[in-house]
């Protein structure tokens, strides 16, 4: 299983690349044996993502780690959820070009880990708990659900804009039926809000929990109540909540356009909502070792992310074990030593 | 072999000459009997559709097949008419000319609507009918079953029939699709009990619909066409609360003014609760007021909408027209010089037999001569005699299998078969 260490982010990114590059050829010409390609290296990037992620995952918990405890990892699963609907989409919706709508969001998710991961580790103590585990992991698969009902809604209202305004299909442009593209939001729209409901609640538990036993050393980051993460999670969750309700019991808001602006909107809110946690740093312990440059990884390219990642994962597995200054010496020599070998 | 066609098509005649010379099904096999019992040597297909009756006849002796003359009094006898009556209405092509005209045929390159589906099927009933009244007709078998194959090769390798080119087929088979996933859980109120309803609602009908409502000023007209499609039949005086209920809306009244106005459908909207609705207006002048299209998800085409998208069809069909036309020539070549190839075979047989028995008497002639020799001389002198036979056999032969892709192909054989004095 040794080949598996040799996957890189750059095997699966520039497989996605390709495959958006192939959506993007057809809108110009037809090519026989195209479909099978697309499909096939679809296929191949996910089995390379995943095969990154379970050895990313592999190796930070055998270093004590958690499984995706990073902004990096984090990204990088949702990124996995979208690739694997956009394959499941081109295989139902095999004429349609919904790829060139859902592949740059696999992209940017892709970037934007590679831009925050690194230097933002979750917390070990934090995560290791049941609690903890089902709010990342609800919060992960609502995320990238919401982003799937934006590019559903996307492409509803350019579709039914076409209609409306009488424009031919190309047959190199062809998308969804608005039925479907309606049905898929409201899909995306249910799931979505139970599944943040459940971060949410599982949030408010371990914050419950933490401020219960906070002589516990386990109790670290207890967030308080008036936090901008609590307040803009809990308007994200009453607004799907509120989209929910309305959408079950006032018929015309789940027909047509109504429903793609609703899920539009919800991803809006998600991007604000992560920009805050992003920005007041949820979750995450920031490295206190200065001279330990974990931005460097971006230097020898995207695959000298994972060994950093590794590296960030057991200086923090050391700082949330031992607390004495003296240890704390000892610690910045070996990770000083550590980081030393990965370079050269 | 001599493949001869006698018909007449949309082309160059007159609806009424290509009614009188139709066939219905239960005619084509008396009229085929008659056929062979006056040319029994002859193989014959004929072809009826709304647009084309064409009367094809092979034969493997070129003497034998019935003349252009023969076929077109046969044709206008069946039909209670006299040649002159129709000659001018008619054309006729023999052998390559007549094979390519029936790969283009099937191919549907030569029908009114380039590209359509129909054409084959009808050549392949045309074929099979032929069959059930004569089953040996290794030749004309051999032809259909070409333009079968040419006709698949041609709508695998082009996008002729990749584009629907009628009203009622883009407004349901490519339209309703961009809307509805699936037509069988879809209301459809049929307006209107006409021609155009009747055309709609087989492709309602193949594309899954099942909730078909009818409703029309006439209620009979109604009812007629709601028993056909197992339909059902909604009063005129309830319109408004139909169009409220149904997904697809398929309008072809001869109404002068529009039937549904803005007042209408303002009260069905508000029942409709922003239901996404198709709205086919096919009618004219137009059935719906222009100004419904405004309403949220009404999506509103009228057939000046319907008939922009048939017409870029039919030019993006056109297109792909001289790709077709240049399989059709590979085609034809090829099926030409497998005839010819096949025809040439007895009498290359036959040649090599006759030179055959030629070595073996002179070889036996000279054994008995030379007495008792030894074996290996025996075989050396065979050898020798085998080597001459093959050598002067060589040049005609090569020169019989190098002319197959030509016309004069046939000429050569026929000098083949006097120099080498070879039989029938």
């Amino acid at each position: 299983m040794d080949w598996l260490d040799d996957i890189s982010i750059t095997c699966f990114t520039a497989s996605y690349l390709v495959v958006f590059a192939l959506e993007i050829s057809r809108i110009f010409f037809d090519v026989g044996l195209r479909k099978f390609v697309r499909v096939g290296l679809g296929a191949a990037g996910l089995l390379a993502h995943t095969a990154f992620l379970f050895m990313q995952g592999k190796l930070e918990l055998d270093s004590g780690g958690i499984w995706l405890g990073s902004w990096f990892g984090w990204c990088l699963a949702a990124a996995w959820i979208l690739a694997a609907a956009y394959l499941w989409v081109s295989i139902r919706q095999s004429k349609s070009v919904i790829g060139l709508f859902l592949l740059p969001v696999v992209l940017v998710l892709i970037g934007v880990g590679l831009q925050l991961g690194v230097e933002n580790q979750f917390s070990v103590g934090r995560a290791k708990s049941i609690w903890n585990m089902v709010h990342g992991f609800a919060l992960l698969v609502g995320t990238a659900i919401v982003a799937l009902g934006f590019v559903f809604g996307v492409v509803y209202l350019v579709q039914a804009n076409r209609l409306k305004k009488k424009i031919h299909q190309s047959k190199h442009f062809r998308l969804p039926s608005l039925e479907w593209l309606q049905r898929s939001c409201e899909l995306s729209l249910v799931t979505s809000t139970l599944l943040l409901a459940v971060g949410l609640i599982s949030g408010i538990a371990i914050n419950l929990i933490n401020q219960v036993g906070e002589v516990d050393q386990m109790s670290e980051g207890t967030i308080a109540w008036t936090d901008p993460v609590v307040w803009s999670s809990a308007i994200l969750f009453v607004w799907l909540l509120v989209v929910s309700i309305f959408n079950t019991f006032y018929q015309p808001s789940r027909r047509g356009r109504k429903v793609a602006y609703l899920v539009v909107t919800s991803f809006l809110f998600l991007v604000l909502e992560l920009c805050i946690v992003w920005w007041v740093g949820h979750a995450v312990t920031k490295p206190p070792v200065e001279n330990v440059s974990l931005s460097q990884p971006m230097s020898r390219g995207l695959d000298a992310v994972p060994p950093f990642t590794i590296v960030a994962s057991r200086q923090q597995n050391f700082i949330d074990e031992f607390q004495g200054d003296e240890i704390m010496g000892q610690l910045e020599a070996r990770i000083i030593n550590v980081a030393g070998e990965v370079r050269s | 072999m001599k493949l001869q066609v006698v018909g007449c098509s949309h082309h160059q005649s007159s609806v009424s000459i290509r009614e009188r010379l139709s066939f219905t099904e239960q005619q084509i096999g008396p009229f085929l009997d008659l056929f062979y019992a006056q040319f029994p040597d002859s193989e014959a297909v004929l072809l009826s559709t709304c647009n084309r009756t064409e009367f094809y006849a092979a034969s493997r002796h070129p003497k034998k097949i019935p003349s252009e003359q023969e076929m077109i009094d046969f044709l206008a006898r069946q039909r209670g008419l006299t040649s002159s009556e129709i000659h001018a209405d008619l054309y006729v092509h023999t052998n390559q000319r007549a094979i390519q005209h029936l790969f283009a045929v099937a191919a549907s390159l030569d029908s009114m609507v380039i590209g359509e589906a129909q054409i084959l099927s009808q050549v392949k009933r045309a074929y099979q009918l032929a069959v059930e009244t004569n089953q040996t007709i290794p030749l004309t078998h051999q032809v259909f079953q070409s333009a079968i194959r040419v006709a698949r090769r041609i709508s695998n390798e082009t996008d002729i029939h990749a584009n629907r080119v009628s009203v009622p087929s883009v407004a349901i088979g490519v339209l309703a699709k961009q809307i509805f996933e699936r037509l069988d859980n879809k209301r459809v109120l049929i307006i209107g009990a006409g021609d155009m309803a009747e055309e709609t609602l087989n492709y309602v009908l193949a594309e899954g619909g099942r909730d078909i409502v009818i409703t029309n000023r006439t209620l009979s007209k109604a009812e007629t066409l709601a028993e056909k499609f197992n339909g059902r039949v909604a009063p005129w005086s309830e319109l408004q609360s139909e169009l409220a209920a149904a997904d697809l809306i398929v309008s072809t009244t001869g109404a002068t003014e529009p039937i549904v106005n803005l007042q209408m459908f303002e009260q069905a909207d508000k029942v409709r609760n922003q239901k996404p609705v198709l709205i086919l207006d096919l009618a004219i002048p137009r059935d719906f007021a222009k100004e419904i299209g405004d309403y949220l998800n009404v999506y509103l085409y009228t057939l000046d909408d319907l008939q922009q998208e048939c017409d870029r069809n039919r030019q993006s069909r056109e297109t792909h027209y001289p790709k077709a036309r240049k399989i059709i020539d590979q085609e034809t070549n090829r099926f030409l010089i497998d005839i010819r190839r096949r025809s040439s075979g007895p009498t290359i047989a036959q040649l090599k037999r006759q030179a055959d028995e030629v070595k073996s008497a002179e070889f036996s002639r000279l054994m008995n001569r030379l007495g008792d020799i030894d074996p290996e001389q025996r075989l050396e002198i065979e050898q020798s005699f085998n080597r001459v036979v093959n050598k002067i056999l060589h040049p005609p032969l090569k020169s019989v299998q190098s002319d197959i892709s030509t016309e004069t192909h046939h000429g050569l054989l026929d000098a083949l078969k006097k120099l080498f004095q070879l039989g029938e």
